[in-house]
């Protein structure tokens, strides 16, 4: 070949190669980019009050008084919408009437129970008086005026009824009389399309602020706090503001989207002010500062990792991990060093080695299985212990996982040293298993590690091993090795797939992603540290 | 790395001797571990010392963990098959079923899509491939796009037997893992169909009218609603009175219960 050829082809050889590296790092900077940037969202973002005052409940952390005065500043604040909205509210509202009705008859109920009448008598009037109840729930919801009519007849016919004369149950009755008067001459289908958007703005307003003064405090925690974050508080003041409705088009057009202002809306009542004022306050409602919530890392979560951190997830995973590395790293280098050292090449040798690369390319949750099998349901129970998923048997499933790759990266490791290395121990006198351990091992270590590296990332990003031999979505902190234990890669498959939670809370859901691969990258950092060193020691420095 | 051994070892053996607390092991549906999470949520805070584990691995893990005695409560969106039942019974595991909601399979389309109202026939149809614009049933004109939910999930099963009479889907449905990415393709593809639980219908997907009634929390629970199913919790055997088994499946029962439940999504069973 002519000199400049080569020299050509050697320079787009430079080329091709540089600009793979380059498309490679481009690729990793597109996908862990964005990955990164909205899962750092996670720790560091804009936190409102609502975030400090969910940190004092759920982790008793921040100054107490400090937070009860800004919540008291912000209250003030908030005051004029709930006012608001209670004086519009008043009038159409049929939810309170309906409150009362089934309260009646709930009263009614019991002081049935009081009388001394017959059952059959009881449970015929319970039953007359259910009617009653059910017709005027119809009549209260209802926005076609003929249906009204016709249920408040209904009711009314009972009005002489001599069985509810003195009752309870009159009351029914009076609050049929009483709606009927105030419904007289005003347009239902008017007031039912109040009623319905103002339903919707008190929801978005829940998630905003949080539930409403003097409401009861709700069961769960997710629904105790409005917008714990800045961006939240934005996305859900757009839809405060505007109207989303469809709007059809001619015949065999899909609908398009029409945004309107809320306060148009509401045009010529109270509400109409109240947009531009929760515009304008919102900062003083909610008292945004930027946050810098390292705690993530540590702290536990809610159900569905709605609020709080990733704190067992981690810790699961790391003892997952690291138990595993226990199980498969002696397991894989005296595998390796028995196929190297002592097997000789014959057929179930060879049979072996396939064997070993065969398991390499099993699908993961073939391994979950098994591991379900076997060690869940087979290998603890043996033991004396519960045949329930835990941290031993998930880690051992993970240990059976990556014991292939651990083999041949050991196995390639230890054939590496020179020959004449065991050679000059074997003539000074060493045993073959003292030359193994002093002198082959010490040089296939930096090898071994680079086994362990790979085996590593594999591990703790695995999910199916894991997801039937001891992984959970919800569970207290492992105590012990018998507990059952959340991991960072079951968490993110459990966020994807459960919940409708994880749509609301996106950053968390990054979060926990861009967790997993910093924490992978640490162990593995740790990992080639330590090969490094080795490697010097091994130099002679 | 001896001393790492040591004591992990150590740490193993303590655990051991320790008195453990209360624990309580849930496994099974991803559609009801939603409401035994939160459940959970609300027995941890009130009863300082109990422990509760949720798994989410599916309808047939939760028979199967049940069966093999490897969890104390399991979740079906759906009621345990003959098979399962048989294999409890061989185990000594007598199931016992606790309804604790409602869930109504909502055909959703995306929001742009005039059509309002559809019969099960014409469902049936789409999703057979008989229909296949949206224009042949007085909508826009526009391909239909099917999507359904994996033939292993309870909410395809409930679709399958109510709106498909168990007949094959068409060819070319594009199957998805999960109620959020059946929700996600409707609410980005303009002629998308699919069906989801009620809790994941919202501002950005349109529920439609299936045999002229509208999926709403009350359609669905006085049955009027055709895709509608219930959600159980199984037990070995009815619980123990009093005891935390009890008191976590009965637990619907009670105003924070049904209060949580609807937060959630889904239906409370309920008569008053």
């Amino acid at each position: 070949m002519k000199p400049g050829i080569r020299i050509a082809i050697d320079k787009i050889f430079t080329v091709v190669a540089g600009a793979s590296v380059v498309c490679l790092c481009l690729v990793l900077a597109g996908v862990l980019g964005p990955m990164l940037w909205r899962g750092g969202s996670a720790v560091v973002f804009k936190g409102t009050i609502e975030f400090r005052k969910m940190q004092l409940v759920l982790f008793g952390r921040g100054d107490e008084d400090k937070i009860a005065a800004e919540s008291r500043q912000a209250e003030i604040a908030r005051a004029k919408i709930y006012s608001t909205i209670e004086k519009f509210k008043g009038g159409i509202d049929p939810e309170n009437l309906i409150e009362k009705a089934r309260q009646i008859y709930r009263q009614f109920g019991n002081d049935l129970r009081q009388t001394n009448m017959s059952a059959e008598d009881v449970a015929e009037l319970r039953s007359v008086t259910r009617n009653i109840r059910d017709r005027l729930e119809s009549a209260f919801a209802s926005s076609n005026t003929v249906e009204v009519n016709e249920s408040l007849a209904y009711v009314l016919n009972f009005k002489d009824d001599p069985r509810f004369k003195n009752t309870s149950a009159a009351g029914l009755i009076g609050l049929a009389e009483q709606y009927s008067k105030d419904i007289h001459g005003i347009n239902l289908a008017e007031r039912q399309r109040y009623y319905q958007e103002l339903r919707q703005v008190e929801e978005i307003l829940v998630e905003l602020l949080g539930p409403a003064p003097g409401s009861a405090t709700p069961a769960l925690m997710m629904n105790r706090f409005g917008a714990t974050r800045w961006d939240l508080a934005q996305k859900l003041l757009g839809q405060l503001c505007w109207y989303e409705e469809w709007i059809k088009q001619g015949p065999g057009q899909p609908m398009v989207r029409r945004l309107t202002p809320r306060s148009q809306r509401f045009a010529g009542t109270e509400m109409e002010g109240l947009f531009t004022y929760i515009q304008q306050n919102l900062p003083e409602m909610l008292k945004p500062r930027p946050t810098f919530y390292w705690q993530y890392f540590t702290d536990d979560s809610t159900p569905g990792h709605y609020f709080g951190g990733v704190g067992p997830e981690i810790l699961g995973t790391l003892l997952l991990t690291l138990l595993a590395m226990l199980f498969v790293v002696p397991f894989g280098v005296i595998s390796a060093a028995y196929l190297v050292e002592c097997a000789s090449d014959n057929l179930v040798i060879r049979i072996i080695r396939m064997s070993i690369n065969t398991l390499a390319g099993v699908p993961s949750i073939v391994f979950g299985l098994f591991g379900l099998a076997f060690f869940v349901l087979f290998f603890l129970p043996l033991f004396g212990a519960p045949s329930k998923g835990c941290i031993l048997a998930a880690s051992m499933t993970l240990a059976v996982l990556t014991l292939p790759v651990m083999i041949r990266a050991s196995e390639e490791a230890i054939r590496g040293v020179p020959q004449t290395y065991k050679e000059a121990s074997l003539a000074l006198g060493a045993s073959r298993f003292r030359t193994f351990v002093k002198v082959t091992l010490p040089a296939a270590l930096p090898g071994i590690l680079t086994g362990v590296i790979l085996s590593l990332s594999r591990v703790a990003g695995e999910t199916a091993p894991v997801l039937f031999t001891g992984a959970v979505a919800l569970g207290p902190m492992p105590k012990s090795i018998f507990d059952p234990t959340r991991t960072l890669s079951y968490g993110s498959y459990d966020m994807a797939v459960g919940d409708k939670l994880a749509a609301m809370v996106p950053h968390n859901q990054f979060g926990m992603v861009v967790t997993l691969v910093l924490l992978i990258l640490c162990l593995n950092a740790v990992a080639i540290v330590l090969r490094s060193r080795v490697f010097k020691k091994l130099a002679g420095h | 790395m001896k001393r790492l051994v040591f004591s992990l070892v150590l740490l193993a053996l303590a655990a051991t001797g320790l008195v453990r607390a209360e624990t309580l092991q849930i496994d099974g549906s991803t559609t009801v571990g939603p409401i035994a999470d939160a459940f959970a949520e609300y027995f941890m805070r009130t009863n300082p010392g109990l422990e509760i584990t949720v798994k989410k691995t599916g309808s047939g893990d939760g028979a199967a963990a049940l069966i093999d005695s490897r969890c104390d409560i399991a979740t079906l969106s759906r009621f345990m098959k003959d098979k399962e039942f048989k294999a409890a019974v061989d185990h000594n595991v007598f199931p016992v079923a606790h309804a604790i909601a409602m869930d109504g399979v909502c055909i959703i389309v995306h929001p742009s899509n005039t059509v309002t109202a559809l019969t099960t026939a014409q469902v049936r149809d789409i999703y057979k491939g008989n229909i296949k614009n949206w224009k042949e049933i007085g909508g826009p004109d526009a391909e239909i796009v099917i999507v359904s939910r994996d033939t292993s999930s309870g909410t395809y099963e409930t679709f399958h037997e109510k709106v498909m009479n168990k007949e094959e889907l068409a060819k070319n449905v594009e199957y998805v893992n999960s109620n959020p990415q059946a929700q996600a393709r409707v609410k980005t593809t303009a002629g998308a169909i699919s069906y989801v639980g009620i809790g994941f219908v919202d501002a950005e997907v349109k529920a439609l009218k299936i045999d002229g009634i509208q999926p709403t929390k009350q359609t669905i629970a006085n049955g009027t609603y055709p895709v509608a199913r219930p959600l159980f919790m199984f037990t070995n055997g009815y619980p123990k009175l009093g005891s935390t088994v009890f008191k976590f499946c009965t637990f619907y029962l009670t105003e924070k219960g049904q209060e949580i439940i609807l937060a959630k999504g889904f239906v409370p069973v309920t008569s008053y």
